[in-house]
């Protein structure tokens, strides 16, 4: 009885230090990627573990992950040795002091540099000369198009430039079959933050959130003018499925999305820009996965060189996470022969392409895009007046940020009204 | 001997004393805390006094003076419309069951009782499929062209749909246990007196169990006014923000993209808490009274 007794204690010791995590011998790696690109993470960094390095990874999916993040940097127990982290989020996490710079861990792989990656991807971690992050990927919008219905309606010519302009959807006004549409409002608020940059615009000025702007309203309207005109799906409706069920020429979703696409029996697909204004401007709009360290003061240089090792593995070998659709930074991936089996090599295929890919790194995007997620929808619909729906997203981001930013203010005076005291006790 | 029975209570109260501490008094607390405060949740947090209740609740300007408003009112709404169903559905349920010449009732107890148990996102994906214009079985077989997620009143009635098809089981079960407490002479005496059975449902079942009632009633409320993952599944809080409720803005100012604004996020929630708080006591005053009478 007691031996047993025993036994139960010494399991139950030995699951709590392996949940510490604290572990000098493995790298804790968090990442965001539930789903199917969990699963080619695990491969990755099983397939990294096979090469038998000094420091193995551990692979960590974490749903919810940013605001586990908090929690550990909060309490200073438990901190990842690495994760990946979104493109939007860089500016503010360097802002509040949380990410260490990469430097030495470029300087334990000196392949690790800027020529590469994709500049896009390479850019975004950087934040006044500093670099943060290393890219495993750029992942953002796509437009698929739907082969059979091209050729049914006779428009496969819009092809030929590789980008279909809002004048040539619109030529079809009228001529569509009753059930189908030229195009769906799927990742609608990325589609006008596309339009944005085709027509030069921001969305800050001198660092202040500029949602209601002009280039804003005319990418609105524009895309109004399409739904409008009877060719895109109505409001509310799935046109992901739509798309999918082959009744819409156009879905502009996501880069990753190619894989469930390719799932659809009989759906005749291929992928090309986001429609634009004019065909020689054109943008996508993107985010990347970047690989990033939470400050931590606990990480040992062994860490921090076999993460160097891992990261050098990825560059070189991450045409795995190809599979998940995105488009892969590393350059030595997307020029190997294999990358061009995948759609996606579509957009690194030409300069042209490479710079079409638009990150926002403006710091207080992601409240922008959450105003355009509530709103846009309502506008191009016409569920809601232009007018009105411009001035309350900016309301919207306008009150998100001065509440955001308030306590950084706050604790920098409260640092110099400490600075006075501890100086009048002097 | 004695000694064992000095500490025996504790030993089983203990476990749940401690976590109670730390799951749910410890964490309440900081968070009304942190509704006096500007908190990104990774900084300190900065007192700022009532700053961010005259915000939520006196500075119309503000976008969180709308999402406040917005928010409660549909959280009433919802609360309105679905509680007497989840009321009434269930207890016209458990005495229908109790009919002398309905057959398999364990059957039809099982079938009810089931939705409850099905993981609410998972159903909400079922639903939104049946509901789909093209695809969904409801515009199929009443040949609607509704898209019912985008337009009102049907998103309401989507998701109140939802909300009782996961949640009239569990009430039923209580209302059954109740029912079957009643003592039989009761309702024979009632009989020899002439009462018929809707006579008998008044003055004898209903009397008979008003406590699993009330009980019910706070329940239920209290849950209702936590809705969130129903109009999130099915509606995302359209069209134009007329199902968000009260704790998707909440969720959405703590942990969405941007940076937390969890303060007013907590404010909010004390707010709902504060409301749900009066609410269940008066609700609770009434079940005492009843009680005790």
């Amino acid at each position: 009885m007691k031996k047993l007794l025993m036994v139960m204690l010494t399991l139950v010791a030995v699951f709590l230090a392996a949940c510490g995590g604290n572990d000098e011998n493995t790298i804790q790696f968090w990442t965001p990627l539930t789903g199917d690109d969990g699963a080619y993470m695990d491969q990755l960094v099983e397939d990294y573990n096979a090469t038998e390095p000094e420091i193995e990874v551990k692979h960590i999916i974490t749903s919810d992950m940013y605001t586990k993040m908090y929690t550990v940097l909060n309490s200073g127990n438990g901190i990842p040795d690495l994760s990946i982290i979104h493109a939007d989020r860089v500016p503010s996490f360097v802002k509040q002091d949380l990410l260490e710079p990469v430097t030495e861990i470029m300087e334990a792989q000196p392949e690790l540099n800027a020529d590469n990656y994709i500049e896009e991807a390479w850019s975004a971690g950087e934040v006044d000369g500093t670099q943060y992050t290393i890219p495993l990927d750029i992942h953002g919008s796509a437009m698929y198009y739907n082969q059979d219905l091209l050729e049914k309606y006779d428009v496969e010519h819009w092809l030929d430039d590789n980008v279909v302009t809002f004048d040539e959807m619109l030529s079809l006004q009228g001529q569509l079959e009753e059930g189908d549409y030229v195009l769906n409002d799927a990742l609608l608020s990325w589609v006008l933050l596309a339009q944005i940059q085709n027509l030069g615009g921001d969305i800050q000025e001198n660092g202040e959130p500029a949602v209601n702007t002009d280039a804003m309203r005319e990418s609105i309207e524009a895309v109004k003018e399409l739904n409008d005109a009877g060719l895109m799906t109505p409001y509310g409706e799935d046109g992901y499925l739509m798309f999918q069920s082959g009744n819409v020429l156009f879905s502009t979703d996501g880069t990753w999305s190619s894989t469930g696409h390719a799932q659809v029996e009989d759906l005749n697909f291929g992928v090309t820009n986001i429609y634009a204004f004019e065909p020689d401007t054109f943008h996508n709009r993107s985010s990347a996965h970047l690989f990033a360290m939470l400050s931590n003061e606990e990480r040992s240089e062994e860490k921090e060189q076999g993460i160097a090792d891992f990261l050098e593995f990825v560059r070189e070998n991450s045409i795995e996470w190809a599979e998940a659709g995105q488009i892969v930074a590393s350059q030595d991936v997307i020029e190997s022969p294999e990358y061009e089996n995948y759609m996606q090599s579509f957009f690194t295929s030409t300069q042209e392409q490479e710079d079409s890919l638009y990150i926002y790194t403006y710091e207080h995007y992601p409240y922008v895009q959450e105003a355009m997620d509530n709103y846009v929808a309502d506008l191009v619909h016409g569920e809601m007046d232009i007018n009105t729906g411009l001035e309350e997203m900016q309301k919207f981001v306008e009150d998100k940020v001065a509440e955001g930013s308030l306590d950084m203010e706050n604790t920098e005076l409260l640092d110099e009204d400490e600075l006075e005291e501890e100086l009048s006790e002097e | 001997m004695k000694e064992h029975g000095k500490f025996a209570p504790l030993f089983f109260v203990g476990p749940h004393i401690i976590l109670f501490i730390v799951f749910i008094l410890i964490p309440s607390i900081y968070g009304i805390y942190a509704s006096f405060t500007n908190w990104n949740l990774v900084g300190s947090p900065e007192w700022v006094g009532l700053d961010n209740y005259k915000t939520i609740l006196a500075n119309s300007d503000s976008t969180f003076y709308s999402q406040f408003f917005n928010g409660m009112k549909n959280t009433l709404i919802f609360v309105g419309l679905s509680v007497p169903l989840m009321i009434v559905i269930p207890l016209m349920i458990a005495v229908a069951l109790e009919h002398k010449e309905v057959k398999f009732t364990s059957l039809f107890q099982t079938l009810i009782y089931i939705p409850g148990l099905v993981s609410i996102s998972a159903a909400a994906l079922i639903w939104s499929l049946i509901f789909n214009k093209q695809l969904g079985v409801v515009n199929n077989m009443f040949g609607s062209e509704q898209v019912w997620t985008a337009t009102q009143p049907y998103a309401w009635i989507t998701i109140i749909i939802i909300t009782v098809w996961a949640g009239i089981g569990g009430n039923m079960i209580i209302y059954r246990a109740g029912i079957n407490g009643v003592s039989k002479d009761l309702y024979e005496s009632a009989e020899i007196d002439g009462a018929g059975p809707i006579r008998k449902f008044w003055n004898v079942t209903l009397p008979s169990i008003k406590f699993p009632l009330i009980y019910t009633m706070v329940m239920t409320t209290a849950g209702a006014f936590n809705v969130f993952a129903q109009p999130l599944m099915m509606t995302d809080g359209g069209p134009r923000q007329s199902t968000t409720v009260l704790m998707m803005y909440i969720r959405d100012l703590a942990f969405s993209h941007g940076e937390s604004i969890a303060g007013v996020a907590s404010a909010m929630a004390v707010m709902l808490g504060l409301v749900l708080l009066v609410i269940s006591a008066i609700q609770y005053y009434i079940m005492n009274k009843n009680a005790t009478t």
